[in-house]
């Protein structure tokens, strides 16, 4: 016999689109009022309204709390139903009402969407805000360390010429003008040394550093630079030398490039050595096929974090050796590795010396390596 | 056969959806489309648990996205077995939803096994180790990294949570 007597309340539940089904303590329906969604009497109710799976122990309560707003089946996308469950007092009845919701869903669900889409929207927003505002920040760095870099020389130049036009009775003694003609030297070498090497980084930044390649030999490559570096004045007293591999390939590579990345990491190399200290330059070909060039110090070493400073441009952790370079070094050997596909890596411990590798692909390699 | 009901929560656009079409229907597309409460989706598995295969039913909820549990969150969550809770690993700050997500479920559901699906596994890295360790020691939880994309780790991660479901390991393992 049907708890809902009532014509008016049967009217008033399809009105509202509600089904509402009658279920027993085993939760089998036992009463069906209303008709758009298929329920029948004798099966489990969990079977229409898995939603009901899990909530066992609350249907079960004397005062059962469950309103889900919007539940539907997500692989039929099925019209969406809000389900709640109410128990009448006079019967002990357990009713669960089924109200089809697919209109306030439509509405509501635009909705939703629209606020995820402006939100995630927001979000990008602000991340690439956070990134400019970040790149700003290091253009702004970058310029002041450029003005720097550019005025410590340019002071040396300007000073030194001063000193030498400065009329005076009694002319400088010769060692003090080969003292001051040589800083004026040196300063323009670094001058044009930063210049060059700002013109590299920007054309590395824009895409417009390139490189032109051929067929080169390292081991020539190598020897050339080592003699250069040898030539340096901080390599006074530091023995350089060479370890190829057994057979070293051909590298197709751009060679002027190849020596530019050959001396950064050289010099880098003899400005932290002390007299006595011992460069090696090791060739290696990898499992993998890569050939890899290693130049290795037993200088100071350096730690992560000077390692992190190390290869940002104008990033010199250590302040004895900061006059004595322009900072963008391991920046554009950085740079030249990637334009030739090689990988560049520093391994370093502090007081341990440090190894910086550069590791061309197999592609790039004669087939006579090995 | 007991159906398990298993909630999937997390902030949205992080994946939710589509880890679990990826693991039921084996699909994946790139269009978002916002979930609007919750989508039920019945699924049969088989899943090694102590050692012996068994088959499984489970009632997986996907449950509309915010980045903090509200509600109507802890309202769906009622009577789940176990919760995967997903957070987008192209995000910065997705640790701390995932927390707070996490957080309501030791609280509403105490002692039911939580995986962390760090989603989106194919365009960005993992987290680091330490908030790995972190959330593992805090939750016990399972951790995993997934990509519904190209369904990296997304059966697994369902499976590891279901045997932990019905193998009795709770939150704390």
């Amino acid at each position: 016999m049907s708890d809902v007597k009532s014509f008016d309340a049967r009217i008033l539940l399809e009105g509202a689109r509600i089904v509402a089904v009658r279920v027993d303590e085993d939760l089998v329906v036992r009463e069906v009022v209303g008709d758009w969604c298929e329920v029948s009497v004798g099966e489990d109710v969990r079977d229409t309204v898995p939603a009901l799976i899990g909530m066992e122990d609350e249907l079960l309560q004397e005062l059962p709390y469950i309103q889900l707003p919007f539940v539907s089946l997500g692989m039929s996308h099925e019209q969406p139903v809000a389900i709640s469950v109410q128990r009448d007092w006079k019967t002990q009845s357990l009713w669960i009402l089924l109200r089809d919701v697919s209109e306030e869903a439509s509405v509501q669900e635009r909705l939703v969407h629209q606020h995820n889409a402006l939100s995630l929207a927001h979000r990008e927003l602000a991340a690439a805000r956070d990134a400019a505002l970040t790149a700003d920040k290091a253009k702004t760095r970058f310029l002041a360390n450029v003005s720097h870099e550019l005025r410590t020389p340019l002071n040396v130049v300007i000073g030194g010429a001063s000193i030498l036009r400065k009329p005076r009775e009694k002319p400088l003694p010769t060692e003090d003008v080969v003292t001051f003609s040589n800083d004026i030297h040196d300063s323009g070498v670094l001058l044009l040394q930063l210049v060059d090497d700002l013109i590299d980084l920007s054309r590395a930044e824009t895409g417009n550093l390139t490189i032109h390649e051929e067929w080169c030999n390292p081991s020539v490559i190598i020897d050339e630079m080592i003699r250069l570096s040898r030539g340096l004045p901080e390599a006074k007293g530091v023995e350089i030398v060479y370890e190829p591999c057994a057979k070293a390939p051909e590298l197709f590579a751009d060679p002027r490039r190849v020596k530019q990345i050959l001396l950064n990491l050289l010099s880098n190399a003899v400005k932290v050595c002390d007299p006595g200290s011992r460069i090696q330059v090791e060739t290696e070909v990898l499992e993998s096929g890569d050939f890899k060039i290693t130049v290795r110090d037993n200088g100071p070493g350096m730690s992560p974090a000077d390692l992190a400073i190390a290869l940002e441009p104008f990033g010199q952790p250590n302040a004895e050796t900061r006059s004595r370079g322009t900072g963008l070094g391991l920046a554009i050997v950085a740079r030249l590795a990637d334009l030739h596909q090689a990988k560049f890596d520093i391994a370093t411990k502090l007081g341990e010396g440090l190894a910086a590798s550069t590791s061309f692909p197999v592609e790039r390699l004669s087939s006579n390596a090995g | 056969m007991k159906a398990h009901k298993v909630i999937v929560i997390g902030d949205f656009g992080v994946g939710k959806t589509s880890l679990i079409r990826r693991y039921v229907l084996d699909v994946f597309s790139d269009q978002y489309r916002a979930t609007l409460g919750v989508h039920l989706y019945k699924h049969s598995d088989i899943v090694p648990i102590d050692g012996t295969e068994q088959q499984v039913k489970l009632v997986l909820w996907d449950i509309e996205g915010a980045p903090l549990p509200g509600e109507q969150m802890m309202r769906y969550s009622l009577g789940a077995s176990g919760a995967i809770v997903v957070g987008d690993l192209t995000r910065p700050d997705m640790i701390e939803p995932m927390r707070r997500a996490a957080d309501m479920i030791e609280a509403r559901l105490p002692g039911r096994p939580i995986g962390f699906a760090f989603n989106k596994h194919d365009i960005a890295p993992a987290p680091d180790d330490s908030n790995i360790a972190a959330l593992k020691d805090r939750y016990g939880a399972l951790i995993t990294c997934t990509s519904a994309k190209t369904g990296d780790a997304v059966p697994n991660l369902f499976r590891d949570l279901t045997a932990r479901i019905i193998g009795g390991k709770g939150g704390a393992v």
